[in-house]
């Protein structure tokens, strides 16, 4: 890019509805956020106002409508940093190492949610705060895990060794995922507290109650989307900002 | 539990949902704001070099 094209209106890159036509539209920051927003809002007043209350778990049971879609959400975060982690390794394409980072960061943020909604919900139906049973420990050692995944990239300067060991830290850090999925599953009962709400015979709830907590999956999904493509173009913007002031500079 | 106790436990929960969400939303904001200002910065000094 020369340094006259960088003061041309939209040089550093088109506005996020710039030129987009058809489905591509429908994908847009904008357009994700709001979306997001009436699902969740929709998914809450379902929550509240029309799903019956649980009668073992009593009203906290209403956490798990927003709880449930953040973990899941949290651990499609470290799903998309996989892949971005195989991607990278296969093509060394930089675009792969910033959707890495970008998902890593908003699987811990919703990571920390997770934890401090299911803490709560926690002393709420079982009288403690925090358990060593399967699900949270497996899951405590995953957010260990990706926090070390930031400290990795802080540790390596070289740009693209930088981007090589965070792609294969990411790759192998994913092995623990599925194990936090499968833990309530494959693990007897007697040894753990969280329960298998759904499976595959049935949802563990009534129809209003599987359609508040579907919502708000659905809003969760598009809200983690949203933030994600909005952070990336805020990162591909810092390396174009970085790379006209070097051409600058020089 | 009592439901005034429930109640409790669901505000603090998606109380803390909410908090986190903005606090996110707004660094996310001024970090935008940040490099705004610097494509600014730097429209101005190619626009200085070009007349220099």
């Amino acid at each position: 890019m020369s340094a006259e094209s960088v003061n041309q209106p939209g040089a550093l890159g088109p506005a996020p509805s710039d030129g987009k036509t058809g489905w591509r539209r429908l994908v847009d920051v904008p357009v994700l956020f709001a979306a997001a927003g009436l699902c969740l809002v929709a998914g809450l007043l379902l929550a509240f106002w029309v799903a019956p209350q649980d009668i073992s778990l009593g009203f906290s049971q209403k956490i798990f409508y927003y709880h449930a879609p953040i973990a899941e959400v949290s651990l499609l975060g470290f799903l998309v940093a996989f892949i971005a982690g195989v991607q990278y390794l296969r093509t060394k394409d930089a675009r792969w190492d910033r959707l890495g980072m970008c998902s890593v960061r908003l699987g811990l943020v919703f990571a920390l949610l997770v934890m401090a909604t299911g803490m709560i919900w926690g002393k709420a139906s079982w009288g403690v705060w925090w358990d060593w049973e399967p699900r949270l420990t497996t899951y405590l050692i995953a957010c260990l895990l990706y926090c070390g995944y930031f400290v990795l990239r802080a540790t390596v300067e070289e740009e693209e060794r930088r981007a090589t060991f965070a792609a294969l830290f990411a790759v192998i850090a994913f092995i623990d995922v599925p194990i936090t999925f499968f833990a309530t599953r494959v693990l007897p009962q007697q040894s753990q507290l969280h329960p298998v709400v759904i499976t595959a015979e049935d949802t563990g709830m009534t129809g209003t109650m599987f359609a508040a907590f579907f919502i708000s999956m659905a809003g969760m999904t598009l809200l983690f989307f949203a933030l994600l493509r909005n952070d990336l173009r805020v990162e591909r913007l810092k390396e174009e900002l970085a790379y006209i002031k070097n051409k600058l500079g020089s | 539990m009592s439901l005034e106790e429930g109640v409790k436990y669901v505000a603090a929960a998606y109380g803390i949902i909410l908090a986190v969400l903005v606090a996110y939303s707004v660094w996310s904001a001024r970090r935008v704001s940040a490099l705004e200002r610097e494509a600014r910065l730097l429209s101005t000094e190619v626009e200085r070099r070009a007349k220099a």
